[in-house]
């Protein structure tokens, strides 16, 4: 029973690898259509001086391309015989060399990928790279000398090759760093700390926020005196008066394209000390204000008195603290965007 | 012909006082809304470091030396310093600190527990990282960012092969990153300062995909650069993923800055926590400016084991010093916190 399942495995061991052997083929010809150019390549290329790499790249592609076809072409009764072992031993050859070029590769150029299947190859060479290719040449090595392949008798023995097939296809993927950048390619959202977000989207998201009409009143000029980025957050600081004094009105505004999280802060201008957020004052008549008359509302703490942890806040789990204020002076409908002039207000800064 | 641009200064530098009170300034609104930052782990304090507290590395020319006493002038003031017989010496190669001589420009690192005496000194140390963009036969002129001016290495021939196993290409668009003895008009090249990264700088790989949240530590390269513009003894931090929406001037008109690592955005005067993995050392430091260059390498750091990723943060010469850095070796691995 061993010995058939040994005979049945060395069989399994021809499509594979010339599936591997194409498809590493395939991925480096996208990347060169990509690129444009053979010489910008990754992995052991990179050993060799610059005139030599577009041959050497080159002279790989065309072995995988050959020795995939060959094993494939070699496989029945076509190639038995010498022409079938000298594939195999040609296809041995080159994931040995692989191999070694890997190992050389990861002592000399940590920080290069193996480029065995292109783009996807971009990490640096690990331990389960160079494990790969060692059992891949170890799989060709298997095959020399082995009689023509025959289509299987019966189902039972084409669910041990299926199985011995799905085994094998699970050992490569644990090997195969290239599986987990696939994947997250698949599923690939920008996590807001990369995300990029114009300046003029976020002072719009904040023309419309509640906290805005909340503070309006305070606030002294529509240029904001400083505005920066910190990972998910973009500061926008406004020049303000409360009770006679210098102030500052910050916003702190998540950086999300919609109803982003918003929270604020009053500080004064010249101790730099927060402060708490005044009583309004009296509600006005006019364009653009409320004339609901609502209860005033006392002196509010500051923001961060209710403010929840800063790493859920960040995490944007939880709402945002964006409910309009009683009693506060607030538009009746809010403010249209502005990128005309938030733009440019921007870029001076 | 050659062109040595002396004309750009980066639109958020770090080195002018105005700068700097508005980077103070950010910090205070931020910590307004969120609260202080938490406390800090390791030997590192909340609040970034002041020159006073970091007194380890001074920066000068050498007005004297004798076997014993070595004097360090900057501007109008003049430090004396003990030489103890433990002391080391740097001058394009290990010396004796006697060697040393009077009109060198000298970075000197101070013994961790007896102030006033030097542990090591390095003479006319400077250091180009950038990308070629001319090559004759008897020097290279390399681009070191718009706001900085371009540099003229020349590389001996003794160092020549030292050099060219690391650099294999030095090829007009290729990185280069060469450590060597400054003189008045170019570096003589000594030191690779790291690996040729495999592209040229216009065919740069396509950054790796993240998901999920960017942790808040990252592990990576910290590599050191020559002051420009920037006042002696500034600690800091250039850091290669500044906010592109600030307009810096390293960065393209109306496009994407160029990068290798994706990298979570900055700004002028945040926190980082960086953590000198090989010796412990840890200190808070201010982003003082961006690290443009920085951003194109995929180098590790092989001073202890293998950094995870490329440069993490270019620090100013003090600071590299200050956390333990050997500057002939180039960089450390380190750990970077961000918003402590």
């Amino acid at each position: 029973m061993l010995s058939i399942v040994v005979a049945e495995a060395r069989e399994v061991q021809i499509p594979l690898l010339s599936a591997v052997l194409l498809a590493a083929c395939a991925a480096k010809f996208a990347r060169i259509l990509r690129v444009g150019s053979l010489d910008a390549g990754l992995g052991p290329t990179a050993l060799f001086p610059m005139g030599l790499r577009r041959p050497v790249a080159l002279t790989i592609c065309i072995a995988e391309l050959c020795c995939g076809i060959g094993l494939l072409v070699t496989a029945g009764p076509l190639g038995r015989g010498d022409p079938a072992d000298t594939v195999r031993i040609a296809t041995a050859v080159l994931f040995l060399v692989a191999t070694c070029a890997l190992i050389e590769l990861r002592t000399s150029h940590p920080e290069t990928g193996c480029g065995c299947f292109g783009d996807f190859s971009t990490s640096p060479v690990s331990g389960r790279t160079v494990a790969r290719s060692a059992l891949l040449a170890a799989a060709a090595l298997a095959t020399i000398d082995m009689p023509p392949l025959h289509p299987p008798h019966g189902g039972a023995e084409a669910g041990r090759l299926l199985g011995i097939l799905a085994a094998e296809l699970v050992v490569l993927a644990a090997l195969s760093p290239e599986l987990g950048e696939g994947l997250v390619r698949l599923g690939y959202s920008e996590p807001c700390e990369l995300r990029r977000l114009p300046a003029v989207r976020t002072l719009t998201a904040l023309r419309r926020s509640s906290q805005w009409r909340r503070r309006a009143g305070l606030i002294t000029a529509d240029v904001p005196v400083d505005m920066w980025r910190e990972l998910c957050w973009r500061f926008v600081v406004f020049p303000a008066r409360a009770a006679d004094r210098e102030a500052e009105v910050v916003f702190a505004v998540y950086l999300r394209p919609h109803r982003p999280a918003i929270h604020a802060a009053l500080v004064d201008a010249v101790t730099g000390e927060v402060l708490a957020w005044p009583e309004l004052p009296a509600r006005r008549a006019g364009p653009g204000w409320s004339t609901e008359v609502k209860p005033a509302k006392p002196a509010l703490a500051p923001d961060r008195s209710r403010r929840p942890a800063p790493d859920l806040v960040g995490s944007g789990v939880l709402a945002a603290p964006t409910d309009p204020g009683r009693g506060i002076p607030a538009y009746r409908d809010p403010p249209a965007p502005r990128p005309d002039k938030d733009l440019p207000l921007y870029r001076v800064l | 012909m050659l062109e040595v641009r002396r004309d750009h200064r980066c639109c958020d530098r770090f080195a002018a006082a105005e700068t700097a009170v508005r980077t103070s300034r950010r910090r205070l609104l931020k910590d307004a809304v969120f609260g202080p930052p938490d406390g800090a782990a390791d030997d590192a304090v909340p609040g970034f470091a002041e020159p006073d507290e970091l007194p380890r590395a001074i920066t000068g020319t050498i007005r004297d030396i004798s076997p014993h006493v070595l004097v360090i002038g900057n501007g109008d003031s003049d430090t004396r310093i003990a030489l103890t017989a433990g002391a080391t010496a740097w001058r394009g190669g290990p010396l004796d600190p006697a060697g040393v001589q009077p009109g060198d420009h000298a970075v000197v690192r101070l013994h961790r527990a007896q102030r006033g005496v030097a542990d090591r000194i390095w003479a006319n140390i400077g250091r180009v990282t950038g990308t070629i963009i001319e090559r004759t036969a008897g020097w290279l002129l390399v681009d070191e960012g718009r706001t900085r001016p371009r540099q003229m290495v020349t590389i001996p021939r003794r160092s020549k092969g030292r050099i060219q196993v690391r650099f294999p290409n030095l090829e007009p668009g290729y990185l280069i990153d060469v450590i060597g003895l400054r003189r008045s008009e170019a570096l003589e090249a000594r030191i690779p300062g790291t690996s040729q990264p495999a592209y040229p700088v216009d065919r740069l790989p396509p950054p790796a995909m993240l998901a999920g949240r960017v942790p808040s530590a990252i592990s990576g390269s910290a590599t050191w650069h020559e002051p420009f513009q920037e006042p002696p003894g500034l600690l800091g931090a250039l850091y290669p993923a500044l906010d592109p929406e600030a307009g810096c001037a390293e960065d393209p008109v109306g496009g994407i800055p160029p990068r290798f690592a994706p990298m979570p955005y900055l700004a002028v005067g945040s926190r980082l926590l960086i953590r000198n993995d090989c010796t412990g050392s840890s200190r808070t430091l201010p982003v003082t400016g961006c690290a443009a260059i920085s951003r194109l390498f995929n180098d590790r750091c092989v001073i202890c084991g293998t950094s995870p990723r490329g440069r993490v943060a270019d620090l100013t010469l003090a600071s590299f010093v200050a956390l333990g850095g050997e500057l002939e070796r180039g960089c450390f691995n380190a750990t970077i916190t961000i918003g402590r």
